[in-house]
């Protein structure tokens, strides 16, 4: 099949020319390289990624718009196990091919204010810089943890009505989708901790995942937003509903394996249901840009059934998701200096994988960044963030990220980056976790 | 003897205010200059920028830029790929927004980056504003320099802006800028604009090519406008941001 996906794509290439001359589609993308390695250690690569960007778009009629956008990408390493695997080409240089978007726009549909668009899109909602607290229509991609803010396309309807300045954007996904886990150690740092009952020790741990049923009532993802301007400051208030994308552990059976405690356990995960109230708003404080966004979550109840029976324990019940709502918020500001540095602050009450009030920590993030040799060159020195997981003992619960970043323009188009993740912390907070996992990265982009 | 020194003094009073008749003030020169600028209802212009660094190495970029009246203007970026669709909307009071097609955002413009470059140009994002001089400048006739009116245009309180004062250079028989000093808040020359080729298409003037010197950087950019049309007729619907990101 992937192979059948890279022949359609070899064949559709050369042809986009022709069709920018027929049929007046333009096309256009990027060829990115992301290669990143390890500081401690023997180096290993912790990211290898190949990606083509495709874009086409087209206006088929005056107020009809077409855009799709597509990935090919190869990434990570050659999967080869036996000699035999040698014969596979998917095994040793692994490609995939993500529909990024893909969508219709119908200008003035029914009502000359009317706007719809329709099939694979990304809607992002929100005012603050890449963590939005009220962007929860898209599903999370949380394959690359350090491409904060990236969301998959969901396949739906949205209409926009506009009145002046103000507009009302209504939202419809018939079939949820769940969210993009990071791989490896990231997968760790992220979930949530499962504790063992005392002696007990983990030999297997098993899951499935109990997806919605596929139903309109179950499956279906819906939203609005009002936007406008007030006091010179734009605003918008939105209502979402939807499952949360990352998976809750409703059921665990613990299966005994030998006398000394030693267990297998098997868990069941669902997605639980969730309504989010959200507001933004974006202006300026004299010259400086300050932005802030805030969402307030009201989530399903669900209760974790732990099944002990078989050592003689019984069913435990407890909490894994209070239907309690719980808050998260962003604020922000930007301000350019005479000299052309710019910087960028943002503090954060709940990262994207964070649910429940007891359980929100508290990020502050600050980027400082200047074009030099006549914009050849942008420096990003102080790209930092920190992690409190706990103001009472801010010692032992904290994390400080740290990404310095080099960008070379040589040529118009073209873009060399250079860059490094550091990350000191403790063990207790999401990032210390990953403070063994500090890598040097290069990019270079070409777009064309 | 009396008598011929009263016709003497008639003649001069009379000679001087002919001279005050046909010099108009700064603040008539400034509002005929805001008239021939802005005279078109509405402008669709293809305009292509050549940016030249110190070395003389050129880099090209493209866009199309429409207006209405003189106070809302709508740019896209055509060219090159990796700007290809950021747009930027300037609207009444000094709002100005920013598309960024990669992140599907609309993003509103604070003042701050207003006297940032726009898109890597020796323009900023004020100089790209549709504008009226006589709204935000409180003008000063300096001279006249053969047929070239010379104002200095001083930013009226209250008006964020990055220049402490222009020096402008209009011509006497069509009220059309040929060139503007931009001087920093040193009070230090640091950018000059020059406007060439000044044709008439149908009833209207329109400088073919602009060009901004950045003296500190010395970079220049030219502005050329290679397609022009004016009065189609737009509505304001399309200076809005529903607009913007089409």
């Amino acid at each position: 099949m992937k192979k059948c996906n890279l022949i359609i794509i070899v064949l559709i290439i050369p042809g986009f020319s022709l069709l920018y001359a027929e049929f007046g589609i333009d096309w256009s993308g990027y060829f990115q390289t992301d290669n990143r390695a390890l500081i401690k250690g023997e180096h290993d690569f912790s990211w290898h990624e190949y990606r083509l960007d495709l874009q086409l778009e087209a206006y088929p009629s005056t107020n009809t718009h077409f855009y799709s956008e597509v990935w090919l990408r190869t990434i990570g390493n050659s999967n080869i196990q036996a000699s035999s695997d040698l014969y596979d080409k998917e095994k040793i240089t692994s490609t995939n091919l993500y529909f990024k978007e893909a969508y219709l726009d119908i200008y003035g549909l029914i009502l000359k204010d009317l706007d719809v668009r329709i099939g694979r899109q990304r809607i992002a909602w929100g005012t603050a810089d890449k963590l939005n607290p009220t962007d929860n229509l898209n599903p999370d991609d949380l394959e690359d943890m350090w491409d904060f803010g990236r969301h998959l396309g969901s396949d739906g309807l949205k209409a926009t009505y506009y009145l002046g300045d103000y507009e009302l954007s209504a939202v419809f996904i018939p079939k949820f989708t769940p969210a993009v886990l990071p791989a490896g150690d990231w997968a760790a740092a992220l979930s949530p901790s499962f504790d063992l009952p005392e002696g007990i020790i983990l030999r297997n741990y098993s899951d499935k995942i109990i997806m919605p049923e596929n139903n309109l009532k179950e499956n279906s993802v819906g939203g609005a937003k009002f936007s406008g301007n007030l006091f010179n400051y734009d605003f918008s208030l939105s209502y979402v509903y939807d499952r949360d994308d990352l998976p809750l552990i409703n059921k665990a059976s613990f299966t005994p394996i030998d006398t000394f405690g030693t267990v297998d356990i098997s868990a069941e995960m669902v997605y639980p249901q969730m309504q989010v109230i959200g507001a933004d708003f974006a202006g300026s404080l004299g010259d400086v840009g300050v932005w802030g966004e805030s969402a307030i979550f009201f989530p399903e109840k669900i209760i974790l059934s732990t099944d002990l029976s078989a050592l003689g324990m019984g069913i435990q019940e407890s909490i894994a998701l209070d239907d309690e709502p719980y808050i998260k918020y962003v604020l922000g500001g930007d301000y350019t200096f005479t000299n052309g540095i710019y910087v960028n602050a943002q503090y954060l009450h709940g990262f994207i994988h964070e649910r429940g009030d007891d359980n929100l920590e508290d990020y502050l993030m600050f980027g400082l960044e200047k074009k030099i040799f006549e914009d050849k060159v942008k420096i990003m020195p102080v790209n930092c963030g920190f992690e409190i997981k706990d103001f009472d003992n801010f010692k032992d619960n904290y994390a400080v990220i740290f990404s310095p970043e080099i960008t070379y323009y040589p040529y118009d188009n073209i873009e060399i980056v250079f860059g490094a993740h550091i990350i000191d912390g403790k063990d207790s907070s999401t990032f210390g976790k990953m403070k063994d996992s500090d890598d040097i990265y290069f990019k270079a982009k070409v777009s064309f | 003897m009396k008598k011929k020194t009263i016709t003497i003094t008639m003649l001069l009073i009379w000679i001087c205010v002919s001279i005050y008749a046909q010099t108009p003030t700064a603040e008539d020169i400034l509002k005929n200059v805001d008239a021939v600028v802005n005279a078109p209802k509405d402008q669709d212009l293809k305009v292509k920028l050549i940016l030249t660094d110190k070395k003389g190495k050129e880099k090209t970029r493209e866009m199309s830029m429409l207006q209405k009246g003189s106070d809302k203007r709508m740019v896209k970026f055509l060219s090159p790929a990796d700007q290809k669709g950021i747009a930027f909307l300037s609207l009444p009071d000094d709002v100005m927004y920013l598309y960024l097609p990669a992140f599907k955002k609309i993003r509103r413009i604070a003042s701050h980056v207003k006297n940032t470059k726009f898109a890597g140009t020796d323009f900023t994002y004020e100089d790209m504003e549709a504008v009226r001089y006589s709204d935000k400048y409180e003008p000063e006739f300096l001279r006249k320099e053969d047929s070239l009116f010379v104002l200095q245009l001083i930013p009226k309180e209250g008006l964020k802006t990055d220049y402490s004062k222009l020096i402008m250079w209009i011509r006497e028989d069509n009220f059309y800028i040929v060139k503007i000093e931009h001087y920093n808040k040193g009070d230090k020359l640091f950018k000059i604009m020059t406007r060439d080729k000044i044709e008439k298409i149908d009833e209207y003037w329109i400088a073919r090519e602009s060009k901004m010197q950045d003296l500190k950087a010395k970079h220049t950019t030219k502005m050329i406008f290679e397609e022009v049309k004016f009065d189609s007729g737009f509505s304001d619907d399309k200076f809005t941001k529903r607009n913007l990101k089409k």
